[in-house]
Formats: structure tokens, sequence, C-alpha cells
């Protein structure tokens, strides 16, 4: 514990103190030194081991004041409970000394001592649990509804834009280009690069025992073009897009600009969401392009640094191993991931409700909605497209 | 209370110079708090009253000049005793500034677990009693902060500011975002708590009524420096400085004043 008091100018600390003496006509408590919430732990101790001579017929009690220097709120605190223990002893206890802003504020901590106190609220555990899982089978129901719905919304604003054209808002549509498209560009090619190269330096491993490294070019080709390529490319941007869709969507939500736009005739959908969502339906396949690009060189650096094989002959293999279909298989499925990006995105900026915390919230469910949905849907895609022979 | 004697000012603030970048809030500032009154620090939104707040408490560092509190350097103190001078004021924040993960109980009962040893029934009690003196219903402690009104969480700051029974408090705009009844409940909650506890209040303000209702002197902030300090009567009849006239003797001053 720190010593507060010993740390000041004007002398040393105030032991408080505590004891009874028996006088005529009843009991003397003198109560000495600095009552405050320094020494509360050692003070209730003091007033709970009290012994209070037994005599038969005492009833009254003075609790004299003079010898108390300082006196703050959990002193006065104290000096009622020491009179609450008298009372419950069958001892009428008065207070007597001490200055006039001393008792001002013992009775004021009297009249503010409370009687009842309503107990601290309790946890149930197996019954919330239950409940608990019904309402996120409930919630994850709602949110594909939700989701659905706000497609329709989105389309029919898109359509309505499409015929006036000059309505759209190209400025911000560029400007989300920038942000989402061209910003991305180093971190993905870099990943992308690295994904590119692990996976061949794995496969040429693995491939070693049958003597059939060559092949992992094969693999890496169709690998890197048909998922790896957009499924990475996807996951960054909806680690980078999404969350920072929901942050300005929702900031703008919080400080009530989105109400502010509505009362103004201004349709949020139209001005925020439709420029968002556009621009990354642009830039994913490009991203997702570059992606591509990134895994085959990370290939390329891996085969000729393991299996010596240069770029030409890396590229002839290639060449052979895959065809466009395996490119155009990768590539279809960009557009269709930023409209889901997108849509998450701002769909969760659009739900965000008033405090920070709400934002906060919103931001890491859109990234994970987007990131689990992209996944989801290449999956289901991945099944599709092999069932009806691409 | 113990301490420096009566009087000599309890907060002193020598030659204040702060700067953000290129832009100077304060130049050669001198302020003086004198133990036990309740000092309103009013000026236009924008000149720093927040910024000499936090100043004083140290949130904010000085570029040139001296704050004594107690008596005591600030800058000159050790980690230490720097820790035992600021466990004696307590600060009430705008919006509370209330820990949003704790309830209510928590969060005035976070001081005391942080500088004292007190067993948890002491802590309930000791925090009980500070919520019902700073007029907030039993059942509100079990709350957590996003439940309450913006009063409530106003009421439950001071709480928490009182809760190591400091010698001064800080208040940052206490009535803002509050109707005016809610106001003057809470005003004069400051004062009745100011005369019980033997409180020194430093109140950052432009709530005229408040000024008026309760401070025992006035600062005004203006040109980077206290232009004027008084009591609120001695500025309204000699305001000298343009701003400070606009401030008291304008229409709604007039109204506040009566």
């Amino acid at each position: 514990m720190l010593d507060i008091a010993n740390t000041e100018p004007g002398g040393g600390r105030a032991v408080p103190a505590l004891r009874v003496e028996a006088v005529s006509g009843g009991l003397r408590v003198v109560a000495s030194g600095a009552w405050t919430v320094r020494d509360f732990a050692e003070i209730l101790g003091d007033i709970t081991a009290l012994k209070l001579p037994k005599r038969p017929g005492q009833t009254r009690a003075e609790i004299d004041l003079d010898g108390v220097r300082d006196l703050d709120t959990a002193g006065a605190w104290l000096l009622n409970h020491l009179r609450a223990k008298l009372t419950a002893a069958g001892i009428a206890a008065r207070f007597r000394g001490g200055s006039q802003a001393q008792s001002g504020l013992i009775a004021v901590v009297e009249s503010s001592m409370v009687g009842e106190r309503p107990p601290p609220r309790r946890r149930k555990v197996i019954a919330p649990l239950i409940g608990d899982a019904f309402t996120a089978i409930a919630k994850a129901v709602q949110d594909c509804i939700q989701l659905t719905a706000f497609l329709g919304v989105v389309t029919r604003s898109a359509m309505r834009t499409a015929f006036r054209p000059w309505r759209f808002r190209w400025v911000s549509f560029i400007h989300h280009i920038e942000h989402t498209g061209l910003r991305a560009v180093p971190i993905i090619a870099l990943i992308c690069l690295l994904i590119g190269a692990v996976i061949t330096q794995q496969s040429i491993i693995q491939l070693q025992i049958f003597g059939a490294e060559p092949l992992a070019i094969d693999m890496l080709g169709i690998l890197a073009l048909r998922e790896v390529g957009v499924l990475l490319t996807a996951i960054m941007v909806a680690g980078r897009s999404a969350s920072a869709f929901t942050a300005e969507i929702g900031t703008m939500k919080t400080r009530e600009e989105i109400d502010a736009m509505r009362t103004l005739g201004i349709d949020p959908i139209e001005t925020l969401v439709l420029p968002r969502i556009a621009a990354l339906i642009v830039t994913l396949p490009i991203l997702a392009f570059i992606g591509d690009i990134a895994c085959l060189a990370g290939g390329a650096l891996i085969a000729f640094v393991y299996l010596d094989i240069s770029l030409e002959n890396f590229v002839q293999r290639l060449h052979d191993a895959v065809n466009l279909r395996h490119f155009v298989v990768g590539l279809v499925k960009a557009p269709l991931a930023a409209l889901i990006i997108g849509l998450v995105g701002c769909l969760e900026g659009l739900n965000v409700r008033g405090s920070a915390e709400s934002l906060g919230t919103h931001v890491t469910s859109s990234v994970v909605k987007a990131i689990f949905l992209v996944i989801i849907f290449d999956a289901l895609f991945a099944m599709f497209l092999s069932a009806s022979g691409f | 209370m113990n301490g420096a004697g009566a009087g000599d000012p309890i907060i002193s603030v020598r030659g204040l110079s702060k700067r953000f970048g290129r832009q100077a809030v304060f130049d050669d500032l001198d302020l003086d708090v004198r133990r036990g009154e309740v000092l309103g620090f009013a000026g236009a939104s924008g000149t720093g009253k927040s910024v000499l707040l936090r100043c004083i408490t140290g949130l904010l560092p000085v570029d040139r000049g001296s704050v004594a509190v107690f008596g005591r350097d600030m800058s000159r103190l050790s980690w230490r005793e720097r820790l035992s001078i600021e466990s004696r004021w307590g600060v009430l924040f705008q919006d509370g500034a209330l820990f949003s993960s704790l309830t209510v109980l928590q969060n005035v009962q976070v001081p005391m677990r942080e500088q004292l040893k007190l067993p948890k029934s002491a802590m309930d009690e000791l925090a009980f009693l500070k919520l019902a003196m700073v007029g907030l219903a039993p059942d509100a402690a079990h709350k957590y902060p996003s439940e309450l009104s913006g009063g409530m969480r106003k009421r439950a700051g001071l709480a928490r500011a009182l809760a190591l029974d400091p010698e001064i408090v800080f208040l940052d705009e206490p009535t803002s975002g509050l109707d005016p009844i809610g106001a003057a409940a809470f005003d004069r909650l400051i004062r009745s708590l100011q005369e019980t506890l033997g409180l020194t209040v430093y109140m950052v303000t432009h709530d005229l009524d408040s000024i008026f209702a309760i401070c025992d002197r006035v600062a005004v902030l203006a040109d980077r420096r206290v232009v004027r300090i008084g009591t609120p009567d001695e500025l309204v009849h000699d305001p000298e400085h343009p701003w400070v006239e606009d401030y008291f003797c304008g229409e709604r001053a007039r109204a506040a004043y009566r």
C-alpha cells in the first residue's frame, strides 16, 4: 500500500485507534487518528474485534470524535458502522465532539447507507447455451434472408442507374477502384508468389518418390489458375475491403450521416453501396489475374532453383498442361466473389447501430462472413463445374 | 484534510506553453486554484479548455512552464510520488468514460482495487455508499454503462472519481448533454458534495447556468492565456476583455444571471 500521508509535509501519519472506556452512566468509545479509506480494513477489523465490557443495565454510549484528525467518507461509514454495532448490542450510542464538517459528513453518509441491495445478476449456464445455439441458427437464417433481400435492393438500384448512367457516382467509383484495386496489388502479388512457390516446392518433394518432378508444374498450373489465384485474392480482398466498407459506412451510420442523406433525398444505396460493389466487380478479376501470374512466377522460381528448369522450359511445360478453360473457370468466379464481398461489407456497415462497440463487432463479422461465404461459394462452384465437365 | 496550508493555491500553473505542431494553444499561461473553491473554467470552443485540464492532470506533456499540485512540481516527481499525488485527485470525463466491460459497481471499485487492498465486502460497502452519494439507485449498480442514460453515466463517473475521497475533482463539461433539469440537479450535487467532502472543484464548462449557480470563481481562457479570473459578479460588472464581455454580458448570460 502506498503511504500517501507520509509523503506530505506537516508531520507523520496519524494512526487510527479505537478504545472503550467504562465511565459513569455508560460507555465511552474513543476514536482517534486518521479515519480514512487507506486504513479501512484495519479499522474495520478493530471494530469487529471490539469487546464491549459486559455490565448489566448498560444502555448508553458516547462515541468521542475529538481525537479524529482526518475523516473521509470511508471513515464516516466506519463510524456509522460502529454505532450500528453498538445499537445491535442494545446500546444507544451518539456521537460527541468533532468538527462541524465531520458531523455533517457523518450525517450525509448515514443517509446514504443503503439497506437493501439488489443481488448481482446471476448467469445461468445450461439454458442460455441451448438458447444461444437456437439464436445462432435463427440469426444465420435471418442473415441469409437479409443478404438476399439486400441483393435485390442493390439490383433494383443498379437497374435504375443503368437507365440513367449520369446518376452513377463516377468519382466515388474511381476512388474505390484505387483503394480496393490498385493499393491491393503489392500484397496480393506477394502472397500469391509465395503460395505458388510453396505449392511447387511441396509437390516436387512428393513427386520425387515417383521420379515425376516435372509434373509439379502441371499441378501448379491447374491449381493456380482454377483455384488458388482467385481464392487467395478473394480472401485478401474480403479481409481488406469488406472491413473497409463496413467501417466507412458504419462510421457514417453512427454519425447519422446516412439518415441525413435520406432526409436530403439522396439514396444511400445508390451513392454508397453501388460504387463500392461496382468497383470491386471491376477490380477483383484484375487482381485475380495478377494473383494467377504471381502464383505461376513463384512456381517458375522454385522450378528453376530445385529442378534447374529454365523459364522457357517452364512455360513450354505449362503451355502443354493447361488450356484456356482452366483460366476461364478461375476468372469467372472473381466477379461473383466480388459481389459477395461487396454485399456483405456494405450490408454489415448499414446494420451498425449507434455505438462504437457495434461498429467493431460488425467489422469483425463482416470479414468473417465475407471469407466464409467466398469459400463456400468457391466449393460449390468447383463441384458444379467438375460435374458439368469443365 | 491535511497537506498544504489554507492560503496556498492547491493547483498553481506558471508560464505554461503548449503547442500542437505550428499552432500554439497556450503561451505563458498562469493559473491558481485555491483550496476548497469551485473554479469554473470558461472559454470559447477550441481555445483549449480541455487541453489545459489534460496538461494539469499529466495526460498531455507541457512544452514549457510548470504545474504544481499540492505545492509539488509535477514534472519533478518520481513515478511513485506521482502516483500518490494522482490518487488524491479524481477526474470526470465528458461522457463519464466508464469502462464498458465492467458494471457500474465494478467501475467504482477500480480505483480501490488498484490503489488499496480491501476485502470484497468492504469494497461493495464503499461503492454502494458512493453510488448513493451521487444519487444513483442501488439497482443501477449491476448495470453496464451502455444500459444507462447520459446523466446516470455522468453520476457513475463522478462516483468513480470520488472513490478514493480525492481532494481535487476535475470535471470536464459536467453538464453538457444533460437536459436543463438534469443539469441543474447535477450542479446541486456537485455543490453539496463539495461542501460535505471539502473538495476543490476544477470545472471546465461553458454552461452559464452552472457558472452562476455553483462557481466561487471563474477563469476565462482566451488569446492563449487566462485573461480574467474572479467571482462571477466581478466578471459581469467588470469584464475587461471583449470575449468576457460578450460571454458574461450577452443576452443568455443576463437570463442566467438575473
